[in-house]
């Protein structure tokens, strides 16, 4: 980790609260895409609501949000579209909804990804996260439901979790507007380039994947010099992903 | 209404629902049998042959017609035309009066066995059907793929090595993976495994193994072995055999040097109050549940307990990663554990 | 050139995916978890970190009990039909109020004021706007009541522990334990029950949940029940019992709903539904107080209005065509006429009659509509003096009043169970026709749902009626 983090604490007072409108479902002309990714349960739906001013139905269910919700807002003159994906507990299977979250990740090249995490549950909420972070380096992680974490005892240490993860990690309590304005703040200086992250990239692989998935790199690399997933890509070759084959045979990475 | 009586509405609504059921009941209704008559043409007979010979010839045994023709479901004179009609195109030969395949039709051969393979590894990995299935609708489907569409599926597949029984794959071009291991009687008392191949064939052997819940991939060990049964310890449970139902079940008897882990068992067999770490998740299950169990963080090394214990029995929830994931009895069977 | 490297690219992956083996999804996803448990493990410190949190493990313990779990379940689903059924009727009777018996004959003076000639008067007047408003009336106060409660319950976190204890049955006829929730979400509308299988993630289970909603009683159903029980089965006992002998009429029309919705789900999962993948999971999310007013609001906008929307916009044109087929004549007889005439013969077989066969069919759109259509077109067809007219769907303040209409229609006891029966086995409405197909995406499956349930419907009607007919 050489790219100094800014913790989400230094970037509080910075939060111009005049210069932020919310849209609503108005998004058009806007100049950077956000995407809302997260598990089911972790009131990613909330964070929506609360990002937009939208009062998008909640469930405490898996697979609630099924349709993808979009809504927006401006802050400092800038005006941001929020796309909420489907909760998911991971990007790797084939099931309808991770497909739609993992392709408009992938494809859609959102500007910015917030990623929503339950912090009681962190270490599960990691495995969505950290393949995420394979895939995309412009991410903040929005560790949300902290009220609860705090009357379940669990403390977070968000400063070495956001050097371990590379990305900037803002805490929050959607549901009482607790770190939102933090986390527009954060949203605003990644998406103008402001804020450069380093992601956290897998680690613990075997090694005979690890050697295979390096082969693949490079070869990829080779072929799309300005890549920035191409590893991810690699994890998905050697899955056999019909769908990032066909991506790759038809260019649709450059 | 003047000939309305109850009665006879009664017998015309029975009667055409006994008629349609004749016609359309799964697998053995009229309309069925009929279309199978009419598909099963020369070819599908000419490759049944093929595969019957490659299939006996792999084990050493000899084949002349009489056996053939009891083996296949065709009449006499259907399979008398379909070989000679091989002859002739030279995909097999006679030595006296016993069947050879020639070097294009061994190769014939292969090619069927591939799509079969490939298409219970389908089955297994991309649909919902039933183990016992498998068989059935590979046998149909193997006559009806061509090259370009059995090339696609492979791809599909991730090119595959094994079918759901651990029988190798062929590849395009006739390679194949070996399957290591005995049959297991031949293992001794005291001998450890791992099984590698469970046989589909005889139909009610296979049954019979399927409803015992005994699984590829798992690792056995042989506490009894006689002329009557073999005993052997698997996963926490004992399973009794008869040779003949044994003889089914290919295992590869593990090296010494191969540190073996104990006391492994099913999650299934957990109880409240337990806590145990996860070992694995057997091969028995596979495609979208496999990958399912895996996200949701039942992964090696995680600790797991019962959270909440079913009033009806099934599923019981387990609390995995701190969140309470309910499983049925069948999805925990094939998750192994060590209890602490 | 390009296409050659990348052809290069995944011949190369092929290669390498061979060498690796089977367990490469296996590793990757524990090297993830590895990498998460090292995080964690800098990172979090809980001091009470694998086990759950005590409150909601103590809920759970009730909830799911032995002894408790069932009991509190049943309480609850059947507190909220209740609640639904008893308080819909007060708003319902004032809208009903304000919409048909007060701005209907208000706009029938203006049409007139203005000179619109009869045809356009009644066209628009006494068949769209009659039959929007009938449905606002009958379908809105219920919804209204229904699915916030439903909601509330959701968002709670009850929900998934119903579906958590109801598995074990479910699973025997091949369907998930979501099912129930579904099901009992199809109490309410089966649209909204439909839209609600999302919930269910393997996509055998979750088209089995669609194709069987149907049987749930939807609210558009449950009055015609109670009307008919009420008209008919209460008269045959003493009058002391007879509104418990009504209810438990309606109460078996709704358990019977269920049994075929496990005898259908089951006889899918054996036959056609075999090949499709099937996974089972179920997280048993953390309890969460709701925040009471905003599951109000959302809940309103986001089902009841959404379909009660999609109720009107298909109430509409069949309020046109009834109005059109009671008004234009071939020869001397209007289309009705001559429709219900010629389906008299199939209606006797069903123990049914034309006019019932050819309410459902032109009330596709709506079951609200049911009732008011068949008493409009009985007094068509039989000329009994009350009503409003041809065209013009009719209810009436008595119940007498309804008895002696059908009763004039030719009713008889087998004709009210099997209109009961059928009222349960039915094609569902268009409006659920259009969300299962929105939802499966799929024709082949839009119409098994839609016709499955009305050949059930033929069987059972025709079977009853046989042998009742052998009986009495």
């Amino acid at each position: 980790m050489e790219t100094k983090i800014q913790s989400a604490c230094e970037t509080c007072e910075h939060f111009n609260r005049d210069g932020l409108k919310k849209l609503g479902v108005r998004t058009d002309n806007f100049d950077f895409v956000v995407a809302l990714a997260g598990n089911p349960n972790t009131g990613k739906s909330t964070v929506f609501n609360a990002l937009t001013g939208l009062r998008q139905h909640t469930g405490n269910w898996p697979g609630k949000t099924v349709t993808r919700a979009e809504g927006g807002f401006e802050y400092n003159t800038k005006k941001y579209k929020l796309v909420d994906l489907p909760g998911t507990y991971s990007l790797m299977s084939t099931s309808e909804d991770e497909e739609a979250a993992r392709d408009f990740i992938l494809f859609g090249k959102p500007d910015v990804t917030v990623i929503v995490v339950d912090a009681n549950r962190l270490e599960r909420n990691l495995n969505l996260v950290l393949q995420i972070l394979e895939i995309t380096d412009k991410a903040v992680l929005c560790l949300n439901l902290m009220d609860e974490a705090k009357r379940n005892d669990v403390e977070i240490d968000v400063r070495t979790l956001s050097r371990d993860l590379g990305i900037p990690v803002v805490p929050a309590s959607a549901r009482f507007n607790r770190g939102i304005p933090e986390l527009i703040q954060t949203i605003s200086e990644i998406a103008s380039g402001k804020m450069v992250c380093k992601p956290h990239r897998i680690k613990s692989v075997p090694e005979n994947i690890e050697k295979a998935v390096k082969t693949l790199t490079v070869e990829i690399e080779k072929e799309f010099p300005n890549i920035s997933n191409s590893r991810w890509i690699a994890f998905r070759l050697l899955e056999g992903d019909k769908k990032i084959i066909e991506a790759l045979r038809k260019g649709e990475f450059v | 209404m003047h000939t309305y009586n109850p009665i006879s509405a009664l017998l015309v609504f029975f009667s055409i629902g006994a008629l349609l059921y004749f016609l359309f009941r799964p697998s053995k209704g009229w309309y069925w049998i009929l279309k199978n008559q009419l598909t099963s043409n020369e070819k599908t007979i000419i490759e049944d042959v093929l595969k019957q010979l490659y299939h006996f010839e792999n084990s050493n045994n000899k084949v002349d017609m009489k056996t053939l023709v009891h083996m296949l479901s065709f009449s006499n004179k259907k399979i008398v035309d379909a070989i000679n009609i091989m002859t002739v195109n030279n995909l097999i030969y006679f030595e006296s009066d016993i069947l050879k395949l020639t070097e294009k039709g061994r190769e014939y051969a292969l090619r069927i066995v591939r799509v079969h393979r490939l298409w219970e590894r389908y089955l297994a990995e991309k649909t919902g059907f039933h183990k016992i299935e498998w068989h059935d609708r590979a046998e149909s489907m193997e006559h009806r793929l061509n090259h370009d569409e059995v090339e696609e599926l492979s791809r599909h597949l991730g090119h595959p090595k094994f079918d759901p029984h651990g029988d190798p794959i062929p590849t395009k071009t006739g390679k194949m993976a070996q399957v290591k291991g005995v049959e297991l009687p031949l293992l001794q008392v005291g001998a450890m495994g791992r099984i590698t191949h469970i046989e589909d064939e005889p139909e009610v052997i296979y049954k019979q193994i399927l409803a015992e819940n005994i699984h590829i991939g798992s690792l056995i060990k042989v506490v009894e072995n006689n002329v009557t049964r073999i005993v052997f310890l698997s996963e926490g449970e004992e399973f009794k055999l008869a040779p003949i139902v044994a003889a089914n079940l290919t295992v590869a008897p593990l090296e010494k040097e191969i540190l073996v882990e104990d006391n492994v068992t099913r999650l299934s067999s957990l109880t409240e109050n337990e806590t145990a770490k996860i070992i694995g998740i057997s091969r028995e299950s596979r495609g979208e549940s496999r990958r399912r169990l895996l996200d949701l963080g039942f992964v090696k090394g995680a600790q797991v307990s019962i959270d909440l214990v079913n009033p009806l029995g099934e599923p019981n929830a387990y609390l995995i990663k701190g969140t309470s994931i309910a499983l049925r009895n069948d999805q925990a069977a094939k998750i192994l554990i060590k209890k602490d | 050139m390009k296409q050659n490297n990348i052809d290069h690219i995944i011949e190369l992956s092929n290669e390498l995916r061979w060498q690796i083996g089977d367990e490469f999804h296996d590793n990757l996803t524990e090297s993830i978890y590895a990498d998460a448990a090292d995080i964690v493990k800098d990172t979090v410190r809980s001091k009470d970190s694998e086990r759950r949190f005590r409150l909601d493990a103590k809920i759970d313990k009730i909830v799911t009990s032995k002894r408790f779990g069932f009991p509190i379940m049943f309480l609850i689903l059947g507190t909220v039909l209740w609640l639904t059924i008893q308080g819909a009727n007060y708003p319902s009777s004032l809208l009903a109020n304000l919409l048909l018996d007060i701005i209907h004959p208000a706009l029938k003076s203006g049409a007139a004021g203005l000179g619109m000639p009869w045809w356009l008067d009644g066209f628009l007047i006494d068949g769209v706007y009659l039959a929007v408003a009938w449905v606002i009336a009958v379908m809105l106060p219920p919804m209204a009541i229904f699915f916030p409660m439903f909601t509330l319950l959701e968002d709670f976190g009850y929900l998934p522990r119903v579906a958590f204890n109801l598995d074990a049955l479910f699973n025997k006829s091949g369907a998930h334990g979501k099912q129930a929730l579904t099901m009992s979400m199809g109490f309410g509308c089966n649209a909204a029950g439909v839209v609600a299988t999302r919930i269910i993630d393997s996509p055998r289970e979750r088209l089995i949940a669609i194709l069987t909603n149907n049987f749930s009683l939807c609210n558009g159903r449950w009055p015609t029940q109670i009307l008919i029980a009420t008209i008919f089965i209460g008269a045959v006992v003493p009058k002391s019992l007879s509104s418990f002998v009504s209810l438990l009429a309606v109460i078996g029309v709704a358990v019977l709903g269920m049994v075929f919705m496990f005898g259908v789900s089951w006889g899918l999962s054996k036959t056609v539904l075999k090949g499709e993948v099937s996974t089972f999971n179920l997280e048993l999310p953390p309890y969460r107080p709701p925040r009471f007013w905003k599951t109000i609001y959302t809940s309103l906008i986001d089902r009841t209005l959404i379909v009660l929307w999609r109720a009107i916009v298909f109430a509409a044109p069949a309020g046109a065509v009834i109005w059109l087929i009671s008004n234009i004549h071939i020869g001397n007889e209007s289309i009705a006429a001559w429709a219900i005439h010629s389906m008299d013969g199939f209606g006797f077989l069903l123990g049914l009659n034309g006019v019932i066969l050819l309410a459902y069919i032109v009330a596709i759109p709506a079951n609200e509509i049911v009732i008011p259509t068949i008493l409009m077109l009985t007094v068509l067809v039989t000329g009994v003096g009350v009503g409003e007219g041809a065209g013009v769907m009719f209810e009436l303040d008595s119940i007498n009043a309804t008895a002696d209409v059908l009763k004039a229609g030719g009713w008889t006891l087998l004709t009210a169970i099997n209109l009961m029966l059928f009222s349960l086995l039915h094609n569902p409405c268009s409006t659920t026709i259009y969300t299962i197909y929105k939802e499966t995406n799929s024709v082949k499956w839009t119409v098994v749902a839609s016709v499955m349930p009305v050949i059930l419907g033929f069987i059972v009607t025709f079977l009853v009626a046989q042998l009742w007919r052998l009986m009495f």
